[in-house]
């Protein structure tokens, strides 16, 4: 049977699936709005703006409301922090998969 | 957190970050440009053979054949080269590179489908009769959306929609109007392009606005 690894550092921010998925499409694109992030990941407008707010907390997004002519204009984009976070979490994903394997190798070592 | 979950994860995240990267890079111009080199391509090509129907190509001269042929190969060709010049100065815009890994899909999606097209297309000139010549438009249209629905499975609903739009009406024109090929081209390769890239631009702007 395969061990369960819970690693210490695994960032429960990031680790929400809406809010990994923000962060994802953001790494890719240096900035997305409001519309293209919502459209793109299929999220309802709450969702998105609650999750987005939990981000900005933590420094992992900045928002920035402008305006496009008489309409109001949300854009979001990736902080430093925030590209660090996801960098160390797809590392945590990546260290789960290798302890894993190194555990296999053991336990058919030891068989 | 067990290894099937950090793969699962690990899985999603890449979905997203290609999802996204095809979702900034299509492009609505290219689309409206080349339904319009369609429609241009159409238009010549009534003025001739004199007729909408394909199977009339083999009343006019030999050399009114091969203009025709020339003439849509080099439709075809402005079609793919506008794409590709749109697509990449999207691409530049949003810091990407032109031929990323989505895009590659993309295009690995479209080949296979459109080279049957080609092949169906050399057969049905050489046999040169009037029903075979018919199938043509159709054969088209019904390769063609089915590369499109393939390569939308890698981006969000638009695509997919357009490649059935495609499929359907060029299942339709098969059985019910082989003998209006040009319309069914401006129809498809025309209207169709057109209106999505009117969609894909109006949804950018309301994107934009939000």
């Amino acid at each position: 049977m395969k061990k369960r690894i819970v690693p210490d550092s695994i960032d429960p921010v990031i680790h929400e699936r809406a809010r990994l998925a923000i962060v994802s499409a953001l790494a890719v694109s240096p900035e997305m709005s409001f519309g293209e992030l919502k459209d793109s990941l299929e999220l309802s407008d709450g969702n998105l703006s609650a999750h987005a707010r939990t981000l900005e907390t933590a420094g992992y997004i900045k928002i920035s409301k402008t305006f496009r002519g008489r309409r109001p204009l949300t854009t979001m984009r990736l902080t430093g922090k925030g590209r660090k976070a996801f960098k160390a979490y797809l590392d945590t994903l990546r260290q789960v998969i290798d302890h894993s394997r190194a555990d296999d190798g053991d336990d058919e070592q030891n068989d | 957190m067990d290894v099937t979950a950090a793969q699962a994860r690990i899985r999603e995240v890449q979905r997203i970050m290609e999802r996204t990267t095809l979702y900034t890079l299509l492009p609505g111009t290219a689309a409206i440009v080349g339904g319009f080199a369609a429609l241009a391509g159409c238009f010549a090509g009534y003025l001739m053979i004199r007729s909408v129907d394909l199977a009339d190509l083999l009343r006019t001269p030999m050399h009114t054949q091969i203009a025709f042929c020339v003439m849509w190969l080099l439709v075809g060709l402005f079609a793919v080269t506008q794409e590709i010049i749109f697509t990449t100065r999207a691409a530049r815009r949003h810091g990407l590179k032109p031929m990323t890994r989505p895009a590659r899909f993309v295009t690995l999606s479209l080949t296979p489908s459109v080279l049957v097209a080609v092949v169906l297309t050399v057969e049905f000139l050489l046999i040169a009769q009037p029903a075979q010549l018919r199938y043509i438009v159709p054969a088209w249209m019904m390769c063609y959306g089915t590369g499109v629905y393939a390569a939308g499975l890698f981006s969000y609903r638009l695509p997919r929609l357009l490649g059935l739009a495609f499929i359907v009406s060029g299942a339709l024109g098969l059985l019910l109007l082989p003998q209006y090929g040009l319309v069914l081209a401006a129809f498809s390769f025309g209207l169709l392009h057109i209106v999505f890239g009117i969609l894909v631009l109006a949804r950018a702007r309301q994107d934009g606005e939000q």
